[in-house]
């Protein structure tokens, strides 16, 4: 599907991990895969979607942020067809999967609510049953599983029960069962949830990965970092509505002039504290003042940032630390889903 | 038809991972052995007793077993919540479930058919041939024929009752329950004298619409 035959678009077995994938597909967005129209779902008198409408192109990686509790992971059930709709349309490939899931089912690799496992049984029956059911042929199953979890890094983890197996290792074993079938879409629900910071590292490098070799991904979290780090654009839920649909960097609309930065400087006495308004442009915003810290936001061309660094260590203002304003999602999130629901 | 033979060959490798598959060894060992034993301590004045007691034995130890792999063949997956891997793949749930119970069910009552048809050896070389008949209530063929329906019944019923509460101990629980009232009914039956062939035949139908209608209702059934 993405590399040749005989492959699953990910990396070869010989690549070293973090080097993975030396040639990177080009990541234009394509037709619809998944779309949703004002979608509705109910449990009991709790409203869990009040309307909730969007798609999902090929070669998108889509992040779905949301506090718990507004509907992402009943978002992820309905398109997987685990729960069906009370009002609104669904689509998987043109498919409706409340209608034929088994269709439906057939473009997506999944991995959603965090499922449980059979502590009994090895990782090598768990991703071989995935492969049968997928239609993988019997010839190449275990050919199949093997590429799959050495792409993963979990290759010696196959032979060993899943009982014994940490949470991080699990959760690799279990993308690599979602990713059994070269489905065209992968979904997950709160992939990192639990992992240790290094584990969250490895998969969030992982998704980055499949994503630049041409897996179209669609993850639901309440972690900002991982959405930053892995996503193109992300979709903001409240309350069952999706209050936000917009690129993750934070370049809406006609801002492409430049890049947003946020520096933080410090300022060493009282003196110093006001010369910084003066070193600084109309166009910088200053943020937020502390006792001997100020928080700078500047949007501009390279050029622009650097003749504003240049100004601040003229001054003689320490600049500790500077960021894209692409980690300024936090504010972004805050603003759309609000501080109170968070 | 390809979910249906997936599904039964990963319940077996369940099974055998498990380590539950040897539950299937203990109707063919434990019950003629434990019957012959029986036989020999209580003196059982002829064959057709001994065979009653035995039957009775393995149709018991047999019971345990349909229980036990009933309630765990997807009640298990309910509690832990391992269903979620096998029902996002593309496959038709009603395949998928058949698969999987018709080994429970057909291991489980292919092993209480083997240690029965053990039954009759065993008696015949251990109950004297020259003991004398017996006043028995009811043919033990016919009795074999009525545990079958009966554990295919309360096979039917753990499975259902798991379905319902997602968690394989709770349907034990009503699985043992259910075991109870039906013998109880069915002994209630043999004492009036109303115990006939229609009795089984019931609690097979019943089964057997238990099982669909479950099949039908996982089916649908949201996560």
């Amino acid at each position: 599907m993405f590399s040749g035959p005989g492959t699953i678009g990910l990396p070869r077995n010989d690549r070293p991990r973090g080097n993975l994938l030396p040639e990177h597909r080009a990541r234009v967005p394509g037709d619809p895969i998944i779309t949703l129209d004002g979608v509705q779902k109910r449990y009991g008198t709790v409203e869990a979607l009040a309307s909730v409408s969007f798609g999902l192109h090929r070669n998108e990686a889509v992040g779905y942020l949301g506090p718990n509790g507004a509907g992402k992971t009943t978002t992820l059930r309905i398109i997987s067809g685990l729960a069906h709709p009370d009002a609104g349309t669904v689509s998987v490939g043109g498919v409706d999967p409340a209608h034929d899931r088994r269709r439906a089912l057939a473009h997506l690799g999944l991995l959603i609510e965090t499922p449980g496992v059979l502590p009994y049984l090895t990782g090598e029956d768990m991703l071989g049953y995935m492969a049968e059911i997928k239609g993988v042929s019997r010839l190449d199953r275990g050919r199949a599983v093997e590429r799959v979890a050495r792409a993963l890094g979990v290759a010696e983890d196959l032979s060993h029960p899943l009982g014994s197996l940490s949470t991080g290792r699990l959760r690799r074993l279990q993308v690599a069962g979602a990713l059994i079938g070269d489905p065209e879409v992968l979904l997950l629900d709160e992939p990192t949830l639990g992992l240790d910071p290094v584990a969250r590292r490895d998969l969030r490098l992982l998704l980055k990965d499949l994503h630049r070799n041409g897996v179209s991904l669609f993850f639901s979290t309440h972690l900002l970092e991982d959405v930053e780090a892995v996503c193109d654009r992300v979709l903001f839920l409240r309350n069952g509505r999706v209050v936000g649909d917009e690129p993750v960097d934070g370049r809406v609309g006609g801002e492409v002039g430049g890049r947003t930065i946020v520096l933080h400087v410090r300022t060493l006495s009282p003196v110093t504290l006001e010369s910084v308004g003066t070193i600084l442009g109309p166009d910088v915003a200053v943020e937020q003042r502390e006792a001997r810290e100020v928080t700078l936001r500047f949007t501009g061309d390279e050029a622009a940032q650097s003749a504003l660094i240049q100004r601040l260590v003229t001054g003689g203002i320490p600049i500790v630390s500077a960021e894209s304003a692409r980690n300024r999602l936090e504010e972004r999130y805050l603003e759309r889903v609000g501080r109170e629901e968070s | 038809m390809s979910a249906f033979v997936a599904n039964a060959r990963w319940e077996i490798l369940r099974l055998f991972r498990s380590q539950r598959i040897f539950l299937w060894l203990i109707p063919p060992v434990a019950g003629p052995i434990g019957s012959g034993i029986a036989f020999l301590y209580l003196r059982v004045p002829s064959n057709a007793v001994a065979l009653i007691l035995g039957l009775f034995v393995t149709g018991g130890l047999a019971g345990l077993v349909m229980l036990d792999l009933a309630a765990l063949s997807l009640g298990e997956e309910l509690s832990r919540r391992a269903h979620l891997v096998a029902w996002v793949l593309p496959q038709r749930r009603g395949p998928m479930l058949s698969g999987r119970l018709a080994v429970v069910f057909g291991g489980s009552l292919g092993a209480f058919a083997v240690g029965a048809a053990l039954l009759w050896p065993v008696a015949d070389a251990l109950v004297p041939a020259t003991a004398g008949p017996a006043l028995i209530p009811l043919a033990p063929t016919h009795l074999f024929l009525g545990l079958l329906s009966l554990l295919f019944f309360l096979g039917s019923v753990t499975f259902t009752a798991s379905t319902i509460t997602r968690s394989a101990s709770e349907a034990l629980v009503v699985g043992v329950l259910g075991s109870v009232v039906t013998v109880a009914v069915a002994g209630f039956l043999l004492v009036q004298h109303d115990l006939t062939a229609l009795f089984p035949v019931a609690l097979s139908v019943v089964a057997a619409v238990l099982l669909g209608a479950s099949v039908v209702r996982v089916s649908k059934m949201e996560s």
